[in-house]
């Protein structure tokens, strides 16, 4: 497919239905974040939690990237997700669109490396390293993951990487190779 | 304010105190996000939740910093009162908004694309019937004794497959009804940014150097 760089109405609203599929899919999966983050505060893990499902949170960029093909569609569908958590759950409110946008940006880094020239398995997993390095940085200065002991930090970062491949490399390939079969993607998007 | 401008502020607040080590402060922005809040009638509910919910993370951070590392109480003070100031300035920001309002400002005043504007706002107005779809598709699922779970392909890629048919259906609804993409259009309800709007911004945001750099030299 020749990708086309213009975004069209349809586009948009397909990419942000999507988002707000995703949106929605979360929310419904919020109440697992928390029991998850309670049983592992009592020895001082509860941030693990938020390492453990890392990937479902950010899964919108790089699934964006893969299937739009196109300069911009990684940081939109995590960015335009985060708009539509903000106003969905509300629980936290417009410091959502933050995390949308180091987010959104983190999983496009991995499809501007290659220059736009390459969407495929290769780009997919740069954009899963280029999503979970970003996103650790920000949590080290956020969440003051940079005081842990080293040991903590390696395994929080081994865990993040390992659910962000999972969700947005393996599980959004999946997905797209569903998609591909149906062939429904090529007309749509062109 | 100007949601633009609101929204801008609330996050160029969370930004700032990302960085910045006074747990005071983040005391003082929570108590202001909390009495804007109070202003704008919420339920007893949700007010519940808003105190509850950032509880849980708060908690967590604040309990591995004491005993993950060696930065002390202090920190783990600063970490979980930050929560705090986040989720309410933060949701002082998007409880006092409706999206469309938020929308159509960014359209006017920070000039986004019209296409952008309102292909979000018809996709997002969607969603009652998103929420219904996700639940058609489990329960189809489950009648066919296929469980979909949020790790299941299946359940995106129907929720996908929708989205398709719908963006189009959506798409071309807003077409017959004359949107065209970047044609100049005019508004019928026009949202300004007036002199006290960039008075709120600038001077909350100077208020909150001189409470950080006065606190932290103490």
């Amino acid at each position: 497919m020749k990708a086309s760089n213009a975004w069209h109405l349809r586009d948009i609203i397909l990419l942000t239905l999507i988002a707000i599929f995703f949106g929605v899919i979360y929310w419904v999966i919020g109440p697992l974040y928390n029991v998850l983050t309670l049983a592992l505060t009592p020895v001082g893990l509860g941030p693990a939690a938020n390492d453990i499902l890392m990937g479902v949170w950010v899964m919108a960029g790089p699934l964006a990237g893969y299937l739009f093909k196109r300069v911009g569609s990684a940081f939109l569908g995590e960015f335009l997700g985060s708009i539509v958590e903000m106003f969905l759950g509300g629980q936290w409110g417009a410091s959502t669109m933050i995390s949308g946008v180091v987010q959104g940006v983190a999983s496009e880094l991995g499809f501007t490396l290659t220059g736009y020239k390459r969407f495929d398995w290769f780009s997919l997993n740069l954009s899963v390293l280029t999503t979970t390095i970003v996103t650790f940085g920000w949590d080290m200065a956020r969440n003051g993951y940079a005081s842990y002991h080293l040991g903590l930090l390696v395994a929080l970062f081994i865990i993040r990487l390992i659910s962000t491949w999972f969700f947005g490399g393996l599980l959004s390939k999946m997905i797209v190779n569903l998609l591909d079969r149906t062939h429904l993607m090529q007309t749509q998007t062109r | 304010m100007n949601p633009s401008l609101k929204f801008l502020l609330a996050i160029l607040i969370a930004l700032e105190i990302s960085f910045t080590n006074v747990w005071m402060v983040n005391v003082l922005l929570a108590v202001i996000g909390l009495i804007i809040i109070l202003a704008s009638r919420p339920s007893i509910k949700r007010l519940a939740l808003l105190f509850v919910v950032p509880l849980i993370p708060a908690v967590a951070l604040a309990v591995a910093i004491l005993l993950q590392s060696n930065a002390g109480t202090h920190f783990a003070l600063v970490l979980f009162t930050r929560i705090y100031a986040y989720v309410f300035v933060g949701s002082a920001a998007t409880l006092t908004t409706q999206v469309s309002d938020l929308v159509m400002s960014l359209e006017q005043n920070a000039h986004i694309p019209s296409k952008f504007a309102y292909g979000f706002l018809g996709a997002f107005n969607l969603l009652p019937k998103i929420i219904s779809e996700v639940n058609i598709i489990r329960a189809a699922g489950n009648m066919r004794g296929q469980q979909l779970h949020f790790w299941s392909p299946q359940l995106y890629f129907k929720a996908i497959l929708a989205s398709l048919s719908w963006s189009e259906n959506l798409a071309e609804a807003m077409t017959s009804h004359g949107f065209v993409e970047d044609a100049p259009r005019s508004y019928y309800t026009q949202i300004q940014i007036r002199w006290w709007d960039w008075g709120i911004l600038i001077v909350s945001l100077a208020l909150l150097q001189v409470a950080l750099f006065g606190l932290h030299l103490q």
